[in-house]
């Protein structure tokens, strides 16, 4: 029988594959919040198994379970089947976005990227106080939250570069557009060739970026591929940071969030923990960490479309570090950053930073 | 749905407790086994008297009660039956006490066994059945199926360590039974009714169970054998040792040959690995109790015996036996695991037995499992989309049972009957058996409305 949808096509295997041990339960940030069977990615895969038997249509009675899904991928990691499930829950997106069944969240975010240049249909850039668009041997990328929601962290980080002399630009940039594969969509075109020809005219020949996720799409998705080709490599932060010395150190306990796109994504866990062990000798690790980190519930949409969801999962990742009683809690990713200090209760008395600009402090502090 | 049954319902646990929305049918119409039924709704609640309610309202009107914990059973206990309410008790997840002076734990149903771990290291203590689906399953679905782990050879099944269970009977009625001290023979056992009943009997609300102190060190080796029956030989002569391991675990030949098919581990391919543990409070100890089994292994002609000398070659050892069941379920899109038990000495007749079964019926059975209480793991993969195959796997299945029981062994060592092995009570426990235990389902449950249908108790299931 004709295949109706992409998913089947391209994922049938795997998700018959899928032998319903439920393991997947433990690690899933959306079911750690709810303890709602259905929106697990066992449940997942028990309604997609259901449309390919014909059981079950696919359309706007499942937007709830397939738009609600982080892709923090650590189902994927602990599935002793194999099953990727963020891949295909995003190829389920975009077939249920052909037939017209999506979240309004997801769809405006789309007509959004159609008409501004970033998520939050901001026209008003803040210029960080910063030449734009100069010759220089690094491009800073900021990213959509960095630039709109977290700009003072955002400033802290450019600071940190200034004050470690480093040659850098930053560009009138657009969003990396990258987030609306996630979403049911296809990457915007004209914003994609906006980044590509502004990096290029600036002469870098690297990109650092704030986000980890818009490092994850210039490295990885074809349409930056050009970046490449012309020699440009993109790093995240953490990366280029690692060889600094910064002289300056911290007695605080400190703790560390693994951002899922830095880490189950790219697979970034060690160098975040070589800067931090450079300032924070008193280091203590989360229950879940590196590849078991658990999810700041931002990620694949579900912090515009689910938002109670979203901070409760954030809340769950905040217990964690009450558990081991850290004064500082470091990562490095503002839509962690922005859940996480969304999600705060106030007798959580810890600090929330990225890395960069936690450095940035104590470098201030000490001048 | 019928409108006034939800609309009770939802009188009873509030809107925003109740579902009858596909996806929540869906999600609710399996557990692991390979069984599906899609209930007619769920209710999510957090109190014995909200189950109370809702088993008094369905007892009335004649409605299925299907408890459910994480679903992760493997033999269709908590797969609804068609019109059933699906009961989730996740949320009732609260450590009520932890009382190391007295010994004992008191949790609610919706405990996931790995926050109960996390919750007694912090005193030193542990809750020994360690099953393999502990970082999701709950402690009410453990009771309810008798789980079990890779220590039950030491450390014995939930069975060992409940003492005590506040329970729903399915007229409403809210009964302790037990006590929280360590010893009791004030009257019937009904503790030990429970455990195992698989949510046939009543709904468990609360458990009293006795916990342990951690151990602080272990001793790792692991052997291989060129010939099973050296294999089977060494298992029964380290019950003659003295020494009781707190692992004994055993990979057979399709499993070794599945591992290094699928992986790079490249295991010596033998007929059978053994892997054993002691533990204690100082190597000294358990490196003594490893020494002998050690020199058991050795008597037995096993070729290759390494001994890990540091935490990380002992997690290296463990790799093989830990990946078995991730490598064997990515091999076909249907696997089945089943959990067979026989008298110790008589592993190795299992496993001989098990490779003419798949020999015969050309279907792939690898086998691994608890040597050291004779519970075995045949590992069933197959393509379920196949019928010639789900015919094959159908018929191996009966075979197995019934080499089993001719071994003076048990259907099930830790799984549980659910709808799987229903079919299959009458081959191991005799007419007057059968009787009791349903007469025991009829006093507790005479409309048959809590889990119909499992554990051969009604007619439609039975035999």
């Amino acid at each position: 029988m004709e295949t109706k949808y992409d998913f089947e096509r391209k994922y049938r295997v795997q998700i018959l594959q899928c032998s319903r041990c439920g393991f997947c339960q433990a690690v899933c940030p959306v079911f750690g919040a709810t303890l709602r069977p259905a929106l697990n990615a066992r449940g997942k895969m028990l309604l997609l198994k259901e449309v390919m038997d014909g059981k079950v249509q696919l359309n706007d009675e499942l937007i709830e379970t397939m738009f609600q899904c982080t892709t923090c991928a650590a189902c994927a990691e602990s599935c002793p089947s194999g099953v990727n499930v963020p891949d295909i829950i995003k190829q389920v997106r975009k077939d249920m976005v052909n037939i017209g069944s999506c979240h309004p969240a997801f769809k405006g975010m789309n007509e959004v990227l159609k008409n501004h240049t970033n998520i939050y249909a901001e026209d008003d850039p803040e210029d960080f106080e910063r030449e734009r668009n100069k010759k220089a041997e690094y491009v800073y990328f900021i990213g959509c939250v960095g630039s709109y929601r977290e700009d003072e962290a955002t400033l802290e980080t450019l600071d940190l570069l200034d004050r470690l002399n480093v040659d850098y630009t930053l560009i009138d940039e657009v969003c990396c557009s990258g987030v609306l594969e996630d979403v049911g969509y296809d990457m915007n075109e004209d914003l994609v060739r906006k980044n590509m020809d502004m990096i290029m005219a600036t002469g870098a020949k690297t990109v650092i970026t704030g986000c980890p996720y818009c490092s994850r799409t210039f490295n990885n998705k074809p349409q930056y591929a050009e970046l490449k080709d012309k020699g440009i490599k993109v790093l995240h932060i953490t990366q280029f940071l690692k060889d600094f010395d910064f002289g300056v150190t911290t007695d605080k306990l400190v703790t560390y969030h693994d951002p899922c796109d830095l880490g189950r994504h790219c697979g970034i866990y060690e160098e975040p923990r070589e800067i931090i062990r450079k300032i924070a000798p008193n280091f203590v690790e989360l229950r879940h960490n590196r590849v078991d980190s658990l999810c700041c519930g931002a990620g694949g949409g579900v912090r515009g479309a689910y938002a109670k969801n979203s901070i409760a999962m954030a809340r769950r990742r905040l217990e964690e570090v009450e558990e081991v009683g850290a004064e500082v809690v470091l990562t490095e990713c503002n839509s962690c950053v922005h859940n996480l200090a969304n999600a705060k209760l106030r007798k959580q008395k810890f600090k929330i930073s990225n890395i960069s600009q936690f450095v940035n402090e104590l470098m201030e502090e000490a001048e | 749905m019928d409108e006034k049954i939800k609309q009770a319902l939802i009188d009873i646990v509030g809107e925003n407790n109740y579902t009858d929305s596909l996806i929540d049918m869906v999600s609710y119409s399996c557990d692991a086994s390979e069984y599906s039924q899609r209930p007619s709704c769920g209710v999510w609640v957090e109190t014995a008297e909200l189950v109370s309610n809702i088993l008094k309202f369905a007892n009335r009107e004649h409605i299925p009660v299907v408890p459910r914990g994480a679903g992760t059973g493997l033999t269709g206990t908590a797969t609804p039956v068609d019109e059933a309410i699906v009961l989730d008790l996740s949320h009732m997840n609260k450590i009520i006490r932890i009382s190391i002076e007295d010994r004992l734990a008191i949790v609610q149903p919706g405990v996931v066994y790995a926050d109960l771990e996390k919750a007694l290291a912090h005193y030193g203590f542990f809750f020994p059945p360690d099953p393999a689906s502990g970082t999701v399953c709950t402690l009410g679905g453990n009771v309810a199926t008798n789980a079990g782990g890779v220590k039950g050879a030491k450390y014995g099944t939930t069975r060992d360590y409940v003492l005590g269970l506040q329970v729903v009977l399915p007229d409403g009625r809210i009964m302790r039974t037990g006590s929280r001290t360590m010893k009791s023979v004030s009257g019937y056992d009904l503790t030990k009714l429970f455990v195992g009943s698989e949510g046939t009997l009543g709904v468990i609300t609360e458990i009293i169970l006795k916990i342990n102190p951690k151990t602080t060190a272990a001793s790792t080796s692991m052997a291989t054998f060129d010939n099973l029956e050296d294999a089977g030989r060494a298992v029964s002569q380290v019950m003659y040792s003295g020494i009781i391991p707190s692992v004994l675990e055993i990979l057979g030949r399709d499993t070794i040959m599945a591992i290094n098919q699928n992986t790079d581990l490249d295991l010596p391919e033998v007929d059978a690995i053994l892997l054993a543990e002691t533990d204690g409070y100082t190597t000294g100890e358990t490196d003594f109790q490893m020494g002998k089994v050690i020199e058991v292994f050795n008597k037995n002609n096993a070729r290759v015996v390494k001994k890990a000398k540091s935490e990380k070659e002992a997690s290296e050892l463990w790799v093989a036996r830990k990946s078995a069941y991730a490598v064997l379920s990515r091999i076909k899109t249907h696997v089945v695991l089943e959990d067979v038990t026989v008298p110790m000495a008589k592993i190795a007749d299992l496993l001989k037995g098990i490779k003419a079964i798949s020999e015969k019926h050309n279907i792939m059975i690898a086998t691994y499992g608890h040597a050291g209480d004779g519970n075995l793991h045949p590992q069933f993969v197959y393509d379920g989309y196949d019928p010639e195959q789900v015919k094959k796997k159908k018929a191996a299945s009966a075979e197995l049972f019934q080499l089993t029981i001719d071994l003076g062994g048990t259907l099930t060592g830790e799984h549980g009957i659910g709808l799987q092995k229903a079919p299959f009570m009458t081959m191991e426990h005799d007419p007057a058996a059968m009787d009791v235990m349903r007469g025991i389902k009829r006093l507790l449950d005479p409309n048959n409305i809590l889990n119909p249908g499992k554990m051969a108790l009604d007619k439609k299931n039975g035999n």
